[in-house]
C-alpha cells in the first residue's frame, strides 16, 4: 500500500478533529459546560455524537475481521451491539436521565446514599474506560503500521496525544460536536468504499459459496453457550458503559433520551450493515488474509484490491481515515467520561482537575497498550462488555426498577460479578481452549457471572432491608415520573 | 446545570437528597401509589419488549435448524442464512424500540392526567 495515502488521511483527519474541537472551545465556558454541555443538546446531534463516540475499532474493523476469521458466529456482533442500545431503551434511558445526576457514581450514591459505593463504581467505572481504551490504541497500532509503514507505537502514541490535547483544552460540549462529526465520517468512510466495491465486484468470477461460506461455520451449528454468553454481554454490557451513559445527561429532558436511543437504533443499524458486508465479501475475494495478525486489516486492504487505479486509492484514504476517526472518537468520549469522574473524585469537580484528570486518564491505558500482546479487536471489547455487564449494569437496572436494593447489596454483587469475571478472563488466557466445557465458561463468561452478581445484589439485600433508604420512594418518583410540560420550556 | 428537578423543586447537582423527611410507615399517600403503578407499568412494558427480541433470535435460530437449506441457497452469491442473521434483525429490533417508545409516552400521560384529576399533591 502508498504510505502518502495513511499520511494524508490520518493528518487530515487529526486537523478535522481538533479544528472543530478547538472551535467548541469558545462556546465552552462553565463547568457545567464541561461536563454535561448544559444539557441543551438536541436530540438528532446527541443521537449521532453517541453513534460517533460507540462505533470504536472493534466496530470499524474488528467486525468485518471476525467474520473473515470465525464466519457467522461473527454475525452475532453487530446484532449485540445496537440491541444493547434496545436494552438501554428499555431499561435505562429516560429514568437515567431524570435522575438528575452527572456521572454513574453520581446515580449510586443519590439512590442509595452511600459514599462506599460511589467509590466502588467510580474505581469500576476507571477500570472499564481503561479497559477500552486499550484495544483503540492497539487498533491505532494496527492501521498506522499496516497503511504508512511505521512502527506499531506511533499510532497508540498519536491517537492518545490528540485525544489527551482535544479533551483537556475543550471539555464536553466540544466533544459533542466532534463526535457527531465522527460518526457521519465513519458512515460515509465505510459506506462509499463499500459502494464502489460491489460495483466493481460484481463482474469478478463468483466464488465456490460451499469454500467461501462452509456449513462447519454457518449459522445453524452455533457454540450454544458461546453464542448466548456473547449475546449476554454485548445486550447488558451496553447498559454500563460509562461514555455511553454520560451522553444521557446531556438530554433536555426523559422523552428527549428516548428519541435520542431510538435514533440511535436507527444510525448504528444502518452503519452495521456496511463492515458486515465488507466481512462477507472478504471471505470470497480475500480469504488469504484471514490470519489473526491480518484479519482486522481486510476493511483496509480490501477497497485498494478490488477499485483499480486513483479511485481505488482515494477509497483506501477515505477508509483509513474513517478508521482512525473511529479510534479518536470512542478514546475521546471514553477520556471524556473517565476525566469526569476522576476529577470529581480527588480533585473536587474543578475545571483545573478535569484537565489533570483526563491527561491521566489517556496514559494509563497508552502504558498498557504499549506493553500488552493485542489480541483481536472485536473479541477484546467484547471481554469489556462482559466486565460492565457483571457489574454495573445490575445495580443500574435493580436501582431504577427495585426498591429493595441497598448499599450492601450492591456492593457485594459488583464485588462478586467483578471478581468472577475478572477472574474468568484471566484463568481464561491462561488454560487457554482445549479444555472442553471450561475453556467456554471462562472464555464468555457473562452467561453466569451476570446473573451472580444479579442474585449476590438481590440476596443480600433482602438480608439488609433496614438498609433500603428513607428516600426511595421520593427517588423512584423523580427516575420515573415524566416531567411536566411548564411555561418557558 | 442549575434547573430545578421537575418534581420535587430540589437542585439537582449529582449527590442529593440529604434531608429527605422519613416515610410514613404504612401509609402511602395516593400519589405514592399512582408512582408505583407507573413504575410497574413500565417495568411490564420493557420486560414483553425484551422477551419479544428473544421470542426473534430464537425464533430465528429455529429456522435455521430447521431449514438446513438456508445454508445451501444462495442469493448473490451469498448463503441466504448468513444474511439473515447479518441483515435481518436489526431492522426488527427498531421496530420493538418504535414500539417501546409510544407505549412508554402513553403510559406517563396516563399516570398524568390520574395525577391532575386529583389536584397536585
Amino acid at each position: 500500500m502508498n504510505p502518502v495515502l495513511g499520511y494524508v488521511a490520518i493528518v487530515a483527519v487529526t486537523l478535522a478533529t481538533t479544528l472543530i474541537g478547538f472551535f467548541g472551545l469558545r462556546v465552552s465556558r462553565t463547568t457545567g459546560d464541561f461536563y454535561v454541555a448544559s444539557r441543551t443538546v438536541k436530540p438528532w446531534w446527541n443521537a449521532s455524537a453517541i453513534g460517533g463516540e460507540y462505533l470504536s475499532a472493534a466496530s470499524f474493523l474488528g467486525i468485518a475481521g471476525l467474520i473473515l476469521l470465525q464466519g457467522s458466529d461473527a454475525l452475532w456482533f453487530p446484532i449485540g451491539y445496537t440491541a444493547g442500545y434496545l436494552m438501554l431503551l428499555l431499561f435505562v434511558a429516560a429514568p437515567l436521565r431524570r435522575s438528575g445526576a452527572y456521572t454513574i457514581p453520581d446515580f449510586t450514591q443519590a439512590r442509595l446514599e452511600s459514599t462506599t459505593v460511589r467509590r466502588i463504581t467510580s474505581a469500576l467505572v476507571i477500570v472499564i474506560g481503561w479497559l477500552y481504551i486499550v484495544p483503540q490504541l492497539q487498533g491505532a497500532a494496527l492501521t498506522v503500521r499496516i497503511t504508512t509503514g511505521l512502527p506499531s507505537w506511533v499510532g497508540a502514541v498519536a491517537v492518545a496525544v490528540i485525544v489527551g490535547v482535544v479533551v483537556a483544552a475543550g471539555g464536553m460540549r466540544s466533544i459533542t460536536f466532534v463526535q457527531a462529526f465522527q460518526f457521519w465520517l465513519k458512515l460515509t468512510a465505510i459506506g462509499v468504499p463499500v459502494v464502489f466495491i460491489l460495483l466493481f465486484a460484481w463482474d469478478a468470477p463468483p466464488g465456490d459459496p460451499t469454500i467461501s461460506f462452509p456449513t462447519e461455520l454457518a449459522p445453524s451449528t452455533p457454540d450454544a453457550y458461546l453464542t448466548i454468553s456473547l449475546l449476554v454481554a454485548l445486550l447488558f454490557g451496553t447498559l454500563g458503559l460509562p461514555h455511553v451513559l454520560v451522553r444521557f445527561y446531556t438530554n433536555p429532558d426523559g422523552v428527549a433520551a428516548r428519541s435520542t436511543t431510538l435514533i440511535v437504533l436507527g444510525l448504528l443499524s444502518v452503519f452495521y450493515i456496511f463492515p458486515t458486508i465488507l466481512g462477507l465479501m472478504g471471505r470470497v475475494l480475500a480469504p488469504e488474509l484471514a490470519t489473526a495478525d491480518t484479519a482486522d486489516a481486510v476493511v483496509l486492504l480490501l477497497p485498494g484490491r478490488l477499485v483499480p487505479g486513483a479511485l481505488g486509492d482515494g477509497l483506501t484514504a477515505l477508509v483509513i481515515a474513517g478508521a482512525f476517526g473511529a479510534f479518536l472518537s470512542t478514546s475521546s468520549g471514553l477520556v471524556v467520561s473517565l476525566a469526569g469522574v476522576i476529577s470529581q473524585e480527588a480533585f473536587g469537580g474543578s475545571v483545573k482537575g478535569f484537565r489533570i484528570a483526563a491527561v491521566c486518564s489517556i496514559l494509563v491505558p497508552l502504558a498498557v497498550a504499549l506493553v500488552a500482546e493485542p489480541g483481536g479487536l472485536a473479541g477484546s471489547v467484547g471481554l469489556v462488555f462482559a466486565f460492565t455487564a457483571s457489574t454495573l449494569c445490575p445495580v443500574l437496572v435493580l436501582g431504577i426498577w427495585w426498591r429493595g436494593l441497598t448499599d450492601r447489596g450492591a456492593i457485594a454483587g459488583m464485588v462478586a460479578g467483578g471478581a468472577a469475571c475478572g477472574l474468568a478472563i484471566v484463568a481464561g488466557r491462561l488454560i487457554g481452549p482445549g479444555v472442553e466445557l471450561l475453556s467456554s465458561l471462562l472464555a464468555q463468561p457473562a452467561a453466569w457471572t451476570v446473573p451472580l452478581s444479579v442474585l449476590v445484589m438481590v440476596g443480600v439485600s433482602l438480608g439488609s432491608k433496614r438498609r433500603i433508604p428513607g428516600s426511595t420512594d421520593l427517588f423512584f418518583r423523580r427516575l420515573h415520573v415524566p416531567e411536566r410540560p411548564t411555561a418557558g420550556r | 446545570m442549575t434547573a430545578p428537578d421537575e418534581v420535587t423543586g430540589r437542585q439537582v447537582t449529582g449527590p442529593a437528597l440529604t434531608g429527605t423527611p422519613p416515610p410514613v410507615k404504612g401509609k402511602l399517600d395516593v400519589d405514592t401509589v399512582y408512582v408505583r403503578s407507573l413504575v410497574r407499568s413500565q417495568l411490564r412494558l420493557a420486560v414483553a419488549c425484551a422477551i419479544g427480541f428473544v421470542l426473534i433470535l430464537g425464533g430465528l435460530t429455529l429456522a435455521f435448524l430447521l431449514a438446513p437449506g438456508l445454508g445451501t441457497l444462495t442469493f448473490a452469491g451469498f448463503p441466504v442464512s448468513w444474511l439473515m442473521l447479518g441483515f435481518g434483525v436489526n431492522p426488527l429490533v427498531i421496530v420493538i424500540g418504535a414500539i417501546y417508545v409510544r407505549s412508554a409516552g402513553r403510559n406517563e400521560t396516563g399516570y398524568l392526567s390520574l395525577s391532575d384529576r386529583d389536584g397536585p399533591t
